[in-house]
Order: structure tokens, then sequence, then C-alpha cells
């Protein structure tokens, strides 16, 4: 059975119908919903078998970026995503998704209110849209179970993704196997040197999951690498499966077996 | 209720970069020195809530502890004395506001009636002084245009005020003076237009209101209507016709298969693939960039953004593109003419404008380039274009019917833009900074994303019948066009105001942002609200289309406006303008060949107007849509600019939409018709240099003029011979463009300042397989470069190595279009039969600059012999365009893949990072790849931050 994915959209949601896409090549059955919907009742999280928040500019990042978003699930939809979460279904948060996610408190510790990380403005002070190589940490994700240790090259897009913690939780983040992903130079070593960390990331992190490794967020785009032709150097050289494809077959595989 | 205030900061301990970033910023700009270090803090205002409330808002909403601190109602940056709060003016509206007030309510909270916010400034150091902060505060912190500096608490955050009422304007009684005194308060008519309305009103027996007025002054204005493009023309002596007929008898007489409109929708459309039709649109948005370039640039792109989603029954934006021209960054201020801003400000403001309006929609901004020229520096150009996908039956609008809809959708209207459309009309002076400062206003892009979500979805269901954007002019340009062959009435007490008090006439007349107009069947109005509704967009019906032939507008059961449709639109008289165009004939310049060719080498590939503009790209989200196959900048460190961006519009299909353009402002300096064939020529050559197919090519002509008088209209009618010219030679359609003819300054003292003319050419276009384009990274060493071509070396004039010798020269490039259209159908054949491996075409800066950056691309050196009878830096660098540099396998055998064209084997790739140059049997350059690099990425890296 292909599972049913709630691709959530509002206001600003703008990476929507590329990550469908994605969606839809890998497998899965990608849906748009709007938060309007959901709080219309008109569709319930439970409806679906994988939640993913795409990238954008939700209510214009306004306040915080993903802020006025994350207010608004946790106001209206709290007992839905502790539900969701608990049935051990996936959740994806992709750039602005990733944003919402460690806003809403569902990453890293899945309490939805408390906020123990966050994405700052990045080091340079602007927006930077550039594709970043990620080394794929040995961690408990269950989306890139397949692909511990290796590199993948993504593009990364934002202006506030620096991610920020105090030491005790980074640390805590570290002992637990929760960093999914890190920026790396072009010899795969972990880095905070621009632009190879375009956004000055403790720890070079790149993206994280919560301790059960099955709600995932990260900063750069995988939805943006799911066929060659969208491979900045295709034209040098082959590569087998397109990077971003690796995520979104393993959300859906898992999601299909929850 | 008193007013509660939030101020929240990042924690002293963290660094803070919005801080580091202005601080940097006044160090090079201002060359301040005693300021150590600059903190901020964001200031939130709630009207109608407890102070309670306030501190839960800033627990849950807008501060987070992990790295923020804040206060209620009291100061946070308190170790300073130099604190400097910049806010939006009231009436400038605040996109930020909208999502306080839903959040507070999201939170339970219950009573808010208004919020607003701002930023802190707080400066530390131990010798500033009060002149120090208040010159960073005029020339960095506040735009007075849009923005305050706050020093007290405000009482009330909201505007209110009583409409104004409409006025009866006593024309018919007016001698010419007083018509050309009526005319200069904002109207920008001449006197016999003047005239032609004030016989209008003695005919029908009664005097205007100020609605009627207004609304003429703004339909007849060059911005809306496009006066000198229609009017007939007399240069040097000899009738000719006018210049938008020529365009278009052109594109008529080509009448190409792919082509569904042509100058006649908000966009020209082309057929695409599998029942799919593409669209592209190129504006300009250079008055208002001028004085607040950030909201100017920004509501430039969500224009030229909502013409696309107003063409046909409405399409998806699906790539952005931005021009633009500056003086040179590093300009001394004391060159700056009084009443303009700088252009480093210009550029960077420009640029953070563009970025994000298209970021926030969602839009990939990844095609275009940087022009810089010292008489950019009273008015800048600022061009953004937009492209769009649309179902092909859809590309085509429906009439309106009597008893349809007139149905406004988006953001509100308010004062912000009032008379756009004739300031734009009119030239710059030392004033205009001032006195038409709420002509420009600053952009709400959510709005328009959410708007373009709902129209999608509405277009798709068959709802809409006939779609326009609401730009230059307001309601009464979009309502009035949309209902001129058939009539219509509004009342405009049903628009939705952002606050209380405006006059009738500013309803119509204000240009606020994101606002579009539809002609709906009243059947369908029920769904389309509910999918309004359903994407947060607000929706109001101001009228009905009537069949009565006229403009009726009414305010609250008065009519205040009505007019005859036919008069609007066709009673402006047609003008016979006067052209002059006296060649300069004068002799090059001479100068020796230069002793140190890697020197001038470098310096070419320095110049602003041939160095990287990387830095500009990568604040652009050029990949969301996930579209790109082309990037604007390739090759192994993705450094190195591709000719043109394709895109694959359709995600599971393998169909490309090529987009590229050309431009040399200073060329036209020389002369308007070679500098016209050059940037047509340019475009379609980037765009082929990527493997475009030029038989399935359209092109889009923007005009950037000074001010008409006889001199620049003989100019004006070069530009535009030129561009038909080459559109009849290779059969490429021009299906949509605009003109912009404001660009002269004049000072107090009568000091006059002329842009170089610019003529932007766009070109896009259909590619059946991204697959078969290339990129211009050299892909491996032992390749063989050939450059293709005809081009003669000594046509120097107006090139970047004649500018480092401060010499223009006269005798340009001259295109040859008969050969260039053969070159392009070869080289495009080479590529799509997989047999080239690279390509760059040349343009500024020369084979010089075309070689280096395809090296940059591959990290790779190459080695090239000039020919004996060259003489070796014009060879390098003479700027003709249509000539490609192309790399091939070994084994090809150029003479046979290139059978009716120049081609010639110049050199060939090498693994040593080198560029080694040899003429007559010497090596006479050998130049590192590294410093190359370096000289050629640093300019815009010296603007922007490494």
């Amino acid at each position: 059975m292909k599972p049913r994915i709630c691709i959530l959209q509002t206001d600003g949601t703008n990476c929507d119908l590329e990550t469908a896409y994605a969606c839809e090549i890998a497998g899965g059955i990608p849906e748009l919903v709007h938060v309007n919907e959901l709080r219309e009742r008109k569709h319930r999280l439970l409806d679906f078998q994988l939640l993913i928040i795409p990238g954008g500019f939700t209510y214009g990042d306004d306040v915080h970026s993903g802020k006025i978003l994350a207010v608004e699930l946790t106001s209206f939809f709290k007992d839905q995503i502790r539900e969701f979460v608990q049935r051990g279904r996936p959740v994806l948060g992709i750039c602005n998704g990733f944003q919402v996610l460690v806003r809403t408190g569902l990453l890293p510790d899945l309490d939805l209110g408390n906020i123990t990380a966050t994405l700052m403005g990045n080091d340079s002070g602007r927006f930077e849209c550039r594709w970043v190589r990620l080394k794929v940490e040995n961690s408990r994700c269950v989306f890139t179970s397949d692909i511990a240790g290796q590199t993948v090259y993504y593009q990364a897009a934002h202006a506030e993704g620096k991610f920020y913690a105090v030491q005790e939780v980074i640390d805590k983040l570290e002992r637990n196997r929760q960093v999914v992903f890190r920026y790396t130079d072009d010899s795969g070593q972990p880095t905070l040197s621009y632009p190879y960390n375009p956004n000055g990331s403790f720890n070079a992190i790149a993206g994280i999951c919560d301790p059960s490794g099955k709600v995932l967020g990260l900063m750069p785009h995988p939805e943006r690498f799911v066929k060659p032709t969208q491979y900045p150097h295709w034209r040098r050289e082959e590569i087998s499966t397109p990077h971003g494809l690796y995520i979104f077959k393993n959300a859906i595989r898992y999601a299909a077996n929850v | 209720m008193q007013i509660q205030e939030v101020r929240v900061t990042i924690k002293s301990s963290l660094p803070d970069a919005k801080g580091e970033e202005i601080l940097e910023e006044i160090k090079t700009l201002l060359g301040t020195t005693s300021i150590d270090k600059i903190r901020t803090a964001k200031v939130y205002r709630f009207e109608g809530i407890t102070s309670s409330d306030a501190e839960y808002l800033a627990k849950t909403l807008l501060c987070e502890d992990v790295f923020q601190e804040f206060q209620v109602n009291g100061s946070i940056l308190a170790d300073t004395n130099w604190l400097v709060e910049v806010a939006y003016k009231p009436g400038v509206m605040n996109p930020e506001a909208a999502s306080l007030i839903k959040s507070a309510r999201d939170l339970g909270i219950r009573g808010l009636e208004a919020a607003d916010s701002s930023i802190e400034y707080a400066f530390y150091g131990k010798d500033i002084t009060a002149a120090e902060i208040a010159a960073i505060t005029e020339k960095i912190l506040v735009n007075a245009t849009i923005q305050q500096v706050i020093t007290d608490k405000p009482d009330t955050l909201k505007i209110k005020g009583i409409p104004g009422t409409t006025s009866i304007i006593p024309i018919r009684e007016m001698n010419d003076e007083q018509l050309m005194a009526l005319s200069r308060q904002n109207l920008f008519l001449n006197l016999e237009e003047m005239r032609v309305i004030q016989n209008y009103f003695r005919q029908i027996q009664r005097d205007p209101t100020d609605c009627e007025i207004e609304v003429l002054a703004q339909t007849w204005s060059e911005h809306c209507v496009h006066k000198t493009f229609k009017s007939g023309i007399v240069v040097n002596g000899q009738m000719k016709k006018p210049f938008f007929r020529r365009l278009q008898e052109a594109t008529r007489e080509i009448d190409h298969p792919l082509v569904l409109s042509a100058f006649e929708d908000n966009s020209g459309v082309l057929a695409f693939y599998e029942g799919w039709a593409v669209c592209g649109k190129v504006e300009t948005h250079n008055s208002p960039s001028a004085i607040e370039p950030y909201g100017g640039a920004a509501t430039g792109s969500g224009g030229v953004f909502r013409d696309i989603m107003g063409t046909g029954q409405g399409a998806k934006v699906i790539a952005s593109t931005d021009m633009f021209c500056f003086a040179p960054p590093d300009l001394s201020p004391s060159q700056i003419p009084e009443g303009c801003l700088h252009p480093r400000y210009l550029l960077r403001r420009v640029v953070a404008g563009v970025r994000d309006y298209g970021n926030r929609m969602g839009i990939p901004t990844n095609n275009g380039s940087l022009h810089f020229h010292f008489d950019f520096r009273a008015k800048p150009t600022v061009i953004v274009g937009a492209y769009g996908l649309l179902p092909a039956e859809k590309a085509a609008k429906g009439e309106p019917l009597p008893g349809d809809l007139v149905v406004v959708v988006g953001g509100r209207t308010g004062r912000d833009g009032i008379h756009g459309a004739t300031f734009s009309s009119a030239e710059m002076t030392d004033q205009t900074i001032t006195t038409n400062a709420q002509a420009v206003q600053i952009g709400h892009p959510i709005e328009e994303k959410r708007m373009s979500d709902a129209l999608q979805t509405a277009r798709d269901k068959n709802l809409i019948r006939a779609i326009t954007d609401c730009g230059a002019g307001g309601f009464a340009s979009a309502v009035g066009e949309m209902g001129r062959n058939i009539g219509v009435e509004i009342a405009l007490e049903r628009a939705p105001l952002k606050y209380s008090g405006l006059a009738p006439w500013e309803i119509l007349l204000s240009e606020s942002q994101e606002r579009m107009v539809m002609a709906i069947a009243p059947e369908n109005l029920p769904q389309l609200t509910e999918i309004c509704r359903q994407h947060n967009v607000e929706l109001t019906v101001l009228g009905t289309f009537t069949g009565s032939r006229r403009f009726v507008a009414t305010f609250n059961g008065d009519t205040v406006l009505d007019l005859d449709m036919d008069f609007l639109h066709n009673g402006l008289p047609q003008q016979t303008l006067e052209a002059e165009w006296k060649p300069v004939h004068g002799d090059e310049p001479a100068f020796p060949e230069p002793a140190d060719l890697s020197n001038e080498y470098t310096r070419v590939l320095a110049h602003l107007n041939v160095c990287s503009k990387e830095p500009v790209v990568r604040q652009y989200d050029h990949g969301v849509q996930g579209t790109n196959a082309i990037l604007p900048y390739g090759g192994v460190e993705e450094d190195a600019p591709n000719d043109a961006i394709v895109i694959t519009p359709l995600l599971d299909k393998p169909y490309g939409l090529v987009i590229s353009h050309g431009m040399n402002p200073v060329l036209n300096r020389i002369d308007p018709y070679w500098g016209g064939l050059w940037a047509a020529t340019e475009a379609v050559a980037n765009a082929v240099a990527v493997g475009a197919n030029p038989r399935e090519t359209a092109l889009i002509d923007n005009f950037i003029w000074p001010v008409p008088d006889c001199h620049t209209l003989g100019a004006l009618d070069l530009a535009v011979d030129a561009c038909v010219d080459f559109s009849r030679a290779t059969g490429m359609p021009f299906i949509s463009g605009k003109d912009s003819l404001s660009s002269t300054y004049r000072s107090k003292e009568g000091t006059v300042i002329q842009i170089p003319p610019v003529l932007c050419i766009s070109a896009f276009g259909r590619i059946p397989d991204v697959r078969r384009t290339v990129s211009s990274d050299l892909k491996k060493p032992g390749n063989l470069l050939v450059l293709v071509g005809t081009r003669i070396t000594s046509q120097m004039a107006g090139s970047v190595y004649f500018d480092l010798h401060q010499t223009l020269g006269h005798n340009l490039p001259r295109v040859n279009l008969k050969a260039v259209k053969q070159v392009f159908n070869e080289v495009f054949q080479c590529i799509n039969s997989g047999m080239v491996q690279s390509c760059h075409d040349i343009s500024e800066g020369g084979l010089a600059a075309c070689l280096a950056e395809m090296c940059f691309g591959g990290r790779y050196g190459a080695e090239i012999t000039i020919p004996d009878n060259e003489r070796p830096d014009f060879y390098l660098f003479n700027e003709t365009p249509g000539c490609f540099l192309v790399e091939v396998d070994p084994a090809v055998q150029p003479e046979q893949l290139f059978k009716d064209v120049p081609a010639k084997i110049i050199g060939k790739v090498i693994k040593d990072p080198e560029i080694r140059i040899y003429h007559q049997g010497n090596q006479i350059a050998d130049l590192k790849l590294d410093e190359l690099l370096r000289a050629w990425q640093r300019p815009m890296k010296e603007v922007f931050g490494d």
C-alpha cells in the first residue's frame, strides 16, 4: 500500500510542489493540505502516514522563521500531532519546515511547546543559496538508515539556518546520536568555515532527529535533487541515485510499514 | 487603552549578525571609526491588551529564551546612551502587523486592536558623537520615504481619518496658463492634451470631478499608454511609422507558429509542450527604485509577477530575471547629484528588494546582469522580468459580459503609490525624492503568494473570465481597461481599505500592491469566494460590467466618475514627434599595443562590467521549484557563469525553458542602431550557447531612455529599427515589450544628466530535451577550442578595454545579420548533435573573459594561439557578439562540424591551471588561473562581503 502523505501548506509555503513530486516518484501519495483544511476538520493528520512540512516563508517568517505556523500548530493541533508521533508515524521538516519543528518543540525532544534549540540568522547576515556537501551521520534517524556514513549533496537556501542550543542540549544530541546531517568541507570533514557551512551552525549541524529517529528536520533541500538533471554536475559526472531520493524513499518505506 | 511594548534582543553573549552587518556598512559607506559595536532589538507594540497579555505574547511568540531576552514596557539595550528606533511611517503597511494579530488570536488573546513592530539600534563606543549618529541615521538606518525615527511611545497605532470629498474642477473656464498649472499638479499632461479634456467637458456641458481628471491623466500618461511609442515620428525630416507599430508589424509578418499572443496581454505567450504555454514579461521600476531602492525593486518584482499571474486566465510564475544599471559602487559621495542616493547603497538595497520578494514568493531568480556607468549616478535602471506557465487553452482572456462581476482580490487599498503612473512618466529632479515619496511602497510578497495559490486553483476550475493586475493607475486602469469595450460601474466605498480617510479619487488611483481585478460570471462567485477564503485571501465585489460603454464610479450613492469609454481610451490626441540623428564620425583613438598583456587581461576581468556577479545570485533562491537544469553559475566550484538558464517547469518532463538577455548601454551612446543589434544578438547568442533552437525562441524589448527630445528620439528611432531588422532577419518575433522614457535628471542649477540609453533584449524559448544542452565549463584537457563566428577585431569602440583606457571610440562592433543567423543555426545544430562539450559566447570582456570563465568552470587551463595577422589585445578584448568559443573532442574535425560559418581551432584545454597565449611563435602571456579568479571575483565581494 502506498502511504498517504500530508504536505502541509499555508500562506508563504513555496516548496510544496517539488516536495510532492519527490514523494510521488519515491512511491508515495502526496496530498497538499492547507492548514485551514485541518482547522476546519476537512482533514485530520491521522488520515496520513507521513507528515511533511515543506520549505517556504510561512507567514512571511514574521517574528521568527516558521514561528507563526509553529504557534498555530501548537495552539490547535497539539493532540493530533502527539498522537501522530506516538503511533510512530514519521515527520519530515525541510528548511522552513525544520524551523517550524524546532519552534513547536517537536525537535529535538518531542516536547510540544518547549523550545530548547533554535535556528538563528546566518552568520553572513544574508540569505544564502548554494549547494552544500553533507555527511550523513550514523544516527537514530529512520530516513537515512541506508546511507549513514555517506556524503550527500543538497542545495541550501535560507537566511536563518544557524543551529544553536546551549552546550548541554548539543551534548545530549551528540550522545543520543540525534545529529543526522553535518556540513562538510571538500574532504568530507565537518566544518565551521564558510561557505561550506553556509550559516555558522554549531557542530556543523545541518539536520537533527528526535530520540525515536522518526522526526527529522534539516535545512538543505533534498527535494531539489530527485532527478539527474537537478544535479549541478550532471554534465561532468554520472550518479546512480539522485541524493535527495534516499530520504523520500526511506520515509515512504517506513511510513508504509507503520 | 495604553500601548504595551515588548522589546526583544539577542542575548549579549551571542553575536548579533544584523548589528555587525550595519557596522560594516557604516565603516565602508561613511568611514566612521568611533563605533565598536552595534546591537539591535525588535520593538513590538500592541494596542488593546493588558501588560500580562503582552508578557504572555513575549514568552510564547516574540522571544525565544534559547538565544534571546525580553522586556515588557521597559528598555532592554540600556547600557548605552546612543539608541535609535526606526519604524515605518504611519500609513506604510508593515506586513508583520497582520502576523502579530493572527498569532495573538491563535494564542487565545482577545481584544488586540492593532500591532506594530520596529527596530532599535544601540551604538557602543567611547567617542561617538551626536553628529555621527545623525549621519548614520540619515544615510543608513532610515529611508525617509517610508521610515521615521521614533522618540516617544505613540498614543495609538490606529490610523483614522474622515474620507475626503469629491471636488469639481472648473476646467471649462480655464485659460491655457491655468490648464498647465492644473497639469503640473501631478497630471503631467501637455497643453494640447489638457485642451482636449477641456473641450470634452465643454461639449458635455459640465465640469469634471477630481476623479475624472485623475483617471484621464493616468490613462493618458506615458507610463500607461506609451504615447511616444504610438506617435507618428518625423526623423531627419522624413515621416516614419510609430515605433510600436514597426515592432508589431514585424511580429505579424513573421507569423511564428509558436506565438499564442504578442503585445496584447500582460505578457507575451508561446506554445510549450503537451498543451502547455509559457509566457514572459520584462518591466522597469526605475523611478521608485531611485528614491526607495528596497521597496522600489521589491514592488517592481511584485508587479511583473502579477503581470504573469494576470496573463490569459492566469499563469504560474516560474522564473524571474533582474538587470540593473548603476554608477560604480566606489563613487565618491561628492559626485552624487543632489537628491540622489549613493550607487553602493542603491545596488545593495535593490538586490535586497528583488531577493526578498522573489525568495518569499518562491520564484527562482536566476538570470540577470549588472552594468555600471558613471551617468547612472542620477538615476539607476532597474529591470525585472518574469516568466510563467499556463495551459495553452487558457492563454487568451475572455471578454467580460454584461452582468459579470468586477472582483478585486488580494491586498487592501491605501494611500500608497498614488500618482505612481504619472510620477514614473516625469523626469527626475533634486526635489523628486521629497515630493513623490507617497509614490513608493514596500511590498508584501506573502499576500501575493497566497493570492497566486488561490488564483491557480480558480483558473483550473474555469472560474475566471478575465484577469489583470492592479498596477500603475490602480483600479482606474485595471477596471477601466477590462471594461473598455463594454462599460463598467463600480462602488468605491466597497473597496477594502487599509485605513479610513481616503477620498474617492484616491481609492480609484491608489497603486497599492498585491491586488488583482477579475471579471467573474455571477454563478462562479460562490466557488471563487470559498477558494479565496481557504487561502486567506480577501475578495470583494466592486461592481458590474454593464454594456453602457461608460466608466462609472459611485461613492456612497453619489456618482463621482462618469466617462465615455471611447473618449477615455481613444480621445488622446495622436501626436507627431520630431526626431533627428546625426551620426558622429571621428578617428579611432590610437594607442600602442600594451607592454604587459597579462596585466591588461587581468584588468579587463576585474572591470565592473565583466567581473563575477555571483554574490548577487547567491542571495536569490535560484533553485526553488526544483527546476534548474542549467544554473546561473556552474562548473566544478559552481562559480563560473553560464550564458543562459534552463529550467524544467514540468518536473516529470525533460522539456526546457531557456531564458537569457543582452544589453550594453554604452554602445547606444555611440550608435543606437549597432548598439541595438548588439543587444539582440547577445540575447540570442546567450540562449544558443546553451543549446537553444533559434527557430523556437522569442524576444522581449525594454527601452529605458532619457526624457524624449529631438536627439534622444532620433536615438530611439535607430534602436527600434535595429530590433525590427534583427527580428525580420532572424525570424524571431518580439512578443512583449515596454518603454520607460524618463531617465533624465535635472538639478536646481539646470545641470542635466541623461543615462546612456538602455535597450535590454530578453530571449526565451523552448527546448525539447534539457539533456541536449551544454554548460560553459571546460570538460577535459586535450579537447580543442574552436572560435565560431564572424568578427572584425578592430571594431573596439565601447569595449571594456577602451573604457580602461578612458576612451569610447566610434568604430563599434557591427553585427552582420545574415551571417549571424547562420552561426546561430549551426551552433545550435552542433550542440543538439551532442558533439559540443562546452560552449560560451563572447560578450563584454571579449574572448579573454569568455575563455577565462570557461577555464574557471572546469578548473582547467588553456593554450591559445592568436593568428599572426591579428593585434593580440584587440583579438582578446573585441566584444563582437554572436561569436562562440566551443570545446570539442580532438577527434572532431571542426570543418565538418561547422560547414558554412567561420570556425577556427585557436587552442586546446590543458590540465595546468594557466592560460597561455601565443602569437607569431612567441608566448606573449601566461596567466595563473587562481590570480585571475581572485581579480574577477573581487569587485562584487567588496560590495556584498566575502
